[in-house]
């Protein structure tokens, strides 16, 4: 009796292991497959992690002035939650550090109901926050590039 | 013929109508939709058809998602040494899904060897539906497009690109002319399929069609071809042509870029047919009125492939502007035409 309880509370140890050690260190989101001819120097073009954590301010700001998008981040709430995560996001897929902290573009998403007008819509807001920030056009259609495979999971509706 | 005409222009003036009553009407205010990236619908094609400005693309015309639906009307002006052509257009975009168009064009000659046949003719009392000062070819295009599967502009992790199929059915109302110039049918469809893909990194719009058809001129001129100056040897053969379309993106509103559209042979080195006459009793007529040595100036040269390079700019949702240089060849008998193209794209 002993003897089994300590074997089963071996096996899910051992289960356990296994599973954290199948896990990145943090559970959110990992790169999305390589995209197509993004450069080394991405996240340069930027301004450096900096750079990037900037457009993110200013990506939030074209968000919350777009009527079809920002009820969905307000209620979200804690917005500077939300850039610090979209910066290790941004960087990430940019090919900078894995510091995503945050959970998968689908977990995060499913429960929406983003359109893809609405999805549009932060590209947009992207574009205007790259133009706000004197990032060059063609270094912008590269985050925009790294971004577009989540649409598949982000847009449901 | 003129009645098909105002017929046409009551359609066009419908589905005007129409398309404002959508923008208007509240009930449609959930269906309306313009959710998409600016020029990531395309312009208008003289075809009708969104994409390039001879080349139909994959996408759907509008700035509609698959949320909804959208429209738009076009006008172009192209204007060549021998030829002016102005096209407008409506057509409409259902769920970033289905796109269909209608065009309505009319192509002035400006030919002074046909203006001289004409004369002749006139004066010989034959109907080659042309007269000396004002030579017209009106066609009416209908196109329905269908996208098949991708998306041209968010699949950056793979090659797969938008493809789309789609059909122009093409109604020319000057018989007489498009037969004169020894054309085999005035009526007569075309069906493409198109591919797209936006490669971002490099910020270009990359478009590839094959369309089946057989037309001259893009059908302006009538499709296939007349042995003999009559209408009773007549081939109108469909093959498979290639185009290419290519926009460079320098910035979200503005891209420049250039087309190749491949044309046919139908009607090269062939004399203009006059009313069934052959053109030894037309040189016959011409060598009496003291007009020998036109013949050669009335055989058709080598219809030449289209190229463009364009420049296009959307300031915002609504209206976008295209201007071009095209190099479009030999046009039926006159030679080289190079000239400018202007279109305006109005997206509701």
């Amino acid at each position: 009796m002993k003897r089994s309880k300590i074997s089963l509370a071996l096996a899910t140890g051992v289960t356990l292991l296994v599973a954290a050690a199948a896990q990145p260190a943090f559970a959110g989101e990992s790169k999305t497959k390589p995209i197509m001819g993004i450069p080394s120097s991405a996240v340069a073009d930027f301004g450096g992690a900096y750079g990037v954590h900037n457009w993110v301010e200013s990506l939030f700001y074209y968000i919350m002035l777009d009527n079809r998008i920002n009820y969905i981040f307000k209620e979200f709430g804690n917005v500077d939650r939300q850039i610090a995560l979209n910066t290790q996001l941004e960087q990430m897929v940019l090919g900078g550090p894995n510091n995503y902290q945050g959970a998968s573009m689908s977990a995060a998403h499913a429960d929406l109901g983003i359109t893809m007008t609405q999805f549009n819509a932060v590209v947009e807001a992207a574009y205007n926050a790259c133009e706000r920030n004197e990032i060059k056009y063609y270094a912008c259609n590269d985050l925009i590039a790294a971004l577009a495979p989540f649409t598949r999971v982000i847009v449901t509706k | 013929m003129k009645r098909l005409h105002k017929s046409g222009l009551r359609t066009l003036q419908c589905a005007a109508i129409l398309a404002a009553g959508l923008v208007s009407s509240s009930a449609w205010a959930g269906i309306y939709n313009d959710g998409k990236v600016l020029l990531t619908g395309g312009v208008f094609t003289v075809d009708g058809a969104g994409g390039g400005g001879a080349v139909p693309w994959a996408t759907i015309s509008g700035y509609e998602t698959r949320d909804g639906i959208n429209g738009s009307a076009g006008f172009t002006y192209v204007n060549l040494p021998a030829l002016q052509v102005s096209f407008y257009g409506v057509n409409v975009g259902l769920f970033d899904r289905v796109e269909l168009s209608y065009v309505d064009s009319r192509l002035s000659l400006n030919l002074p060897n046909l203006q001289t046949v004409a004369l002749v003719a006139d004066a010989a009392g034959l109907d080659v539906g042309t007269d000396a000062w004002n030579s017209t070819l009106g066609m009416q295009t209908y196109g329905v497009k269908v996208r098949l599967f991708g998306d041209a502009v968010y699949t950056s992790d793979s090659w797969i690109p938008q493809v789309a199929v789609g059909g122009l059915y093409k109604d020319n109302r000057n018989v007489a002319l498009i037969h004169t110039l020894g054309a085999d049918k005035t009526k007569d469809y075309e069906i493409y399929v198109a591919a797209t893909k936006v490669l971002f990194p490099i910020s270009t719009l990359v478009n590839v069609t094959a369309r089946y058809t057989s037309a001259n001129e893009d059908g302006l001129t009538g499709f296939g071809y007349c042995n003999g100056g009559s209408q009773t040897d007549c081939h109108n053969k469909r093959k498979v042509r290639a185009e290419v379309s290519i926009a460079h993106l320098v910035a979200k509103n503005t891209a420049i870029g250039g087309e190749w559209q491949q044309h046919g042979s139908n009607l090269d080195g062939r004399s203009v047919n006059v009313a069934g006459l052959d053109l030894s009793g037309l040189t016959g007529l011409l060598g009496s009125a003291g007009l020998g040595g036109l013949s050669g100036a009335l055989t058709q040269k080598k219809e030449g492939d289209w190229y463009d390079l364009f420049m296009a700019y959307a300031p915002n949702k609504h209206i976008s502007f295209v201007v071009a240089y095209l190099m479009f060849g030999n046009i039926a008998v006159a030679p080289a035409q190079n000239g400018f193209y202007f279109a305006t794209h109005l997206t509701f």
